[in-house]
């Protein structure tokens, strides 16, 4: 047996301890950094609407004990008084927003009326005044935007007559009609699915006002409403580049000048929103990166401790190998590749480990599983971390003098 | 002996100030990671109202006259449940009287405004429930009178409030005898209660499940909130006859399971004998066998229920776990830097056991230095406890801002200290024990 194994052999408790210690933050190193890629992919995603150039703002009493009538006058006045704001390009009336996280409406909906193996549910329905393709610069990949005859006071969750057109979501579209052109195509609304629209347009991206697994990524319908239809919606604004500070800040003066006793319960930049949403993300990915540093420099720590105490307890074996001609490199190389072995049994096990890991994390908190790609990852970390690690001792292995191995005895 | 071998851990801990260091930051790293969850863990977790919610429990009857729910479809998702019943079968139920104490329970947002119009509160949670939930849930009343069951069946318009919304609708926290609007109805306020917010929020979790800026501020009879106009904001289902589906934020209780019925019972007979009601109660229904379902009723107690409704979050939990898994690496890390340290005072252990120290006395003298350092750690631990926790507490989702160290946990922390310190000991204290005299002796 090569006498670096051999002599291992007598340090049982101390090599156990670190193979221990290294298959452990190697499992949980490999996990953490997997989790880390897969919220930063889930952060970036493409909202479908023009972030950086939208300002929207809720009121409140837009929803309350106002007939269909009053309600419509009241936001067109708002809306009048908003679009007339300098460096406001346009502004209109949504009950939601991608990536908002409120007011998202839901429903089921049939490609046939009676069949319910037609039906496909928690489709999110945005409903939009006047423009919102336009303001929301939502892009469609097919067909048209909406004509001005189309918007009708509709909500959903009530009695109504649907409004004739709808634009649906590329990925929609795929799921209610594989490999047909969705245009044209009839489309049932309601409990009963009595009210049947048609399908006038496609857009390529818009995203759910929330993520979550009932309602998918991107599985929405837009809907022509009027303004009395946006029960309890947002005033959305698209600005001219560089002017929507201002407009944020300037906009509860322009609305209090419409009617003074609303008060406006939110007002945020899109960009702000968006970036809200994924706060809990972000937060998760520091305390994972805080985590893996921890785990890390405690790791390094051990093997300095031990690798130290080995050279401090082998001095004189090392006095011994180099009188009888052994170089310093050969000393270095020799605690080098006594770190590698202990680091490789380490992840080895770990990689088991992180496996099995990864497999009860995908059974309690619905994650993916590991793919192998990352194990590489997580033994190229710890392998660097463990030479450097072992630098210090091993230099100073190597610098004990051949003499040492005379004094003593 | 003991007191030696004490003696000589102490020593043990000066002679090396540097290793010392090193293995105190570390434990007190790990224990504060892990405490720090723990503690969130363990108030997330808490009994909701100690004392009282072991005789509480959720009665469900399933009478929704429409086919088993085939919300699932292509893509196969479930709906929360949350076991609530129609109007009808709450009325039935609370004049039935079978258990000690009975309530309705349905959460409704409302605007709250002061009569005169001036204070306004808008888009507030409140509770509308019956007489008995102020007795059963433990509310502590601070001015006035409960309502009564009569007004109950009176519809009469009363409400209670809590000294917090009595502070901001009047100016005062004794509101007794003023009156409040909601919707268009005046209500009385015939008493104040103490703010009121059991965490987790059992009774309604389909409003929200923890809160840290407290619960509903107003409580009322649920015969005058729906006379007002005033509805549940949601339903685990609607009556098929039921022409329009429900819509956010409003739900018929006449034809859409929206209320929650909850009973104290205070023995198992009692327990066992509602639970044989419920059953007979629901058998009567025979409109329901039309519909392809059989006869159901359930009885939660609170534990159970919150265990069915999976309310500590996950993410609460893997955080305790990954917490774990550091302390674990921080034991391995201090077991090796003390075999280490232990193994280097060979000499030493070879000298004390050829004096005649038994095996065990050096074995305990590791140990007992183990021990203390890791009690050094745990009380470092302890400030950087209730540092996470604030930090915690920052982070601003709905539950972190419950975070506290109680003194159940603050007691736990120095156990868990002691612990780890034995754990850690344990490997290289035996392996330094285990050491030969003679040898030692010799190369010394």
């Amino acid at each position: 047996m090569h006498p670096i194994i051999s002599a291992l052999k007598h340090h049982k408790t101390a090599v156990i301890l670190m193979v221990l210690e290294i298959a452990l933050t190697c499992a949980i190193v490999s996990n953490a950094i997997f989790i880390i890629g897969n919220r930063l992919a889930a952060m970036h995603v493409q909202t479908g609407v023009v972030d950086n150039e939208l300002v929207w703002a809720r009121s409140s009493g837009l929803d309350q004990g106002a007939s269909a009538a009053s309600a419509t006058s009241r936001a067109q006045a708002d809306l009048a008084a908003l679009r007339s704001m300098p460096g406001v390009t346009s502004a209109v009336m949504v009950n939601s927003l991608p990536l908002s996280n409120m007011n998202a409406w839901g429903a089921c909906v049939q490609r046939r009326p009676g069949h319910t193996k037609d039906l496909v549910c928690n489709v999110i329905l945005y409903a939009g005044t006047q423009g919102t393709v336009k303001t929301l610069g939502i892009k469609l990949v097919q067909g048209r935007d909406f004509l001005p005859q189309e918007y009708v006071n509709y909500f959903p969750f009530d009695d109504m007559q649907a409004p004739p057109a709808v634009i649906v979501t590329r990925s929609l579209a795929d799921r209610l009609w594989p490999g047909k052109d969705p245009l044209g195509q009839p489309l049932f609304l309601g409990d009963k699915a009595r009210d049947v629209t048609h399908v006038v347009g496609v857009v390529g991206h818009l995203v759910n006002p929330r993520i979550n697994k009932y309602n998918g990524v991107e599985r929405n319908l837009l809907l022509p409403v009027t303004a009395a239809a946006v029960r309890g919606g947002m005033y959305v604004l698209r600005t001219a580049p560089g002017a929507r500070d201002a407009t944020l800040r300037d906009l509860p003066k322009v609305l209090d000048g419409v009617d003074s006793r609303r008060i406006i319960t939110e007002r945020h930049s899109y960009a702000q929103t968006v970036k809200d949403y994924f706060h809990d993300d972000r937060a998760l990915i520091w305390l994972l990166l805080v985590v893996i540093g921890c785990l890390l420099a405690l790791s390094a720590l051990g093997v300095v401790g031990l690798s130290s105490f080995w050279v401090q307890q082998r001095t004189h074996q090392i006095g011994i190998r180099r009188a009888i001609g052994a170089t310093r490199r050969d000393i270095m190389l020799y605690f080098q590749i006594e770190n590698l072995l202990i680091v490789g049994a380490g992840i080895a096990l770990g990689s088991l480990c992180a496996v099995v890991l990864s497999l009860f994390l995908m059974k309690h908190y619905e994650l993916p599983r590991l793919p192998l790609g990352y194990l590489p990852i997580g033994a190229l970390v710890l392998w660097a971390l463990g030479q450097l690690a072992v630098l210090g001792p091993a230099l100073r292995a190597a610098a004990v003098p051949p003499v040492v191995a005379t004094r003593s005895v | 002996m003991f007191r030696y071998n004490l003696e000589l851990a102490f020593r043990g801990l000066r002679g090396f100030p540097k290793s010392t260091v090193l293995v105190v930051l570390t434990v007190a790293l790990g224990l504060s990671a892990c405490m720090t969850t723990l503690a969130l863990l363990h108030v997330l977790s808490a009994d909701p109202l100690p004392g009282r919610s072991e005789h509480l429990y959720l009665a469900w009857v399933d009478t929704v006259l429409a086919k088993p729910t085939n919300y699932q479809s292509l893509n196969g998702v479930t709906q929360a449940n949350y076991r609530r019943i129609k109007l009808a079968d709450a009325q039935a139920l609370l004049s039935a009287h079978r258990a000690v104490r009975q309530a309705v329970v349905a959460n409704m947002a409302a605007d709250e405004i002061s009569a005169d119009g001036k204070h306004a509160q808008r888009a507030q949670l409140i509770l509308a429930t019956s007489a008995d939930f102020v007795p059963m849930f433990g509310v502590a009343l601070r001015y006035g009178r409960n309502w009564t069951a009569a007004e109950d069946a009176a519809h009469a318009p009363v409400v209670l409030i809590d000294t917090e919304l009595a502070q901001k609708l009047f100016g005062t926290v004794n509101a007794v005898g003023r009156r409040v609007r909601l919707r268009n109805t005046l209500f009385q306020v015939v008493g104040v209660i103490a703010p009121y917010a059991p965490q987790p929020h059992f009774y309604g979790l389909d409003s929200f499940i923890f809160s840290s800026d407290g619960g509903e501020n107003l409580y009322l009879p649920y015969t005058a909130a729906l006379d007002a106009g005033l509805s549940p904001r949601s339903a685990d289902g609607c009556d098929a006859s039921y022409k329009t589906v429900s819509r956010l934020g409003w739900s018929d209780p006449a034809h859409c399971a929206s209320l929650g019925f909850w009973v104290q019972l205070d023995t198992p007979q009692q327990v066992a004998v509602y639970r044989s009601y419920l059953t007979h109660y629901v058998e009567q229904h025979k409109a329901l066998s039309g519909f392809g379902k059989p006869a159901t009723s359930q009885l939660f107690s609170v534990a159970q229920w919150l265990k069915l409704q999976h309310v500590v979050p996950d993410s609460v939990r893997l955080n305790a776990g990954l917490a774990g898994a550091f302390l674990l690496l921080c034991m391995l890390n201090v077991a090796g830097l003390l075999a280490a340290r232990f193994l280097h005072r060979s000499g030493e252990t070879g000298i004390r056991r050829a004096l005649g120290a038994p095996r065990r006395a050096v074995f305990q003298q590791y140990l007992l230095e183990a021990a203390a350092i890791s009690m050094l750690g745990g009380v470092l631990a302890l400030p950087l406890t209730l540092l996470g926790l604030w930090i915690l507490r920052r982070q601003g989702s709905d539950f972190s801002g419950l975070a506290r160290l109680d003194p159940l946990m603050f007691g736990g922390l120095f156990v868990m200290a002691l612990l780890v310190g034995v754990l850690v000991g344990l490997l290289p204290a035996w392996r330094a024990s285990a050491v030969e005299p003679a040898l030692q002796v010799k190369s010394a």
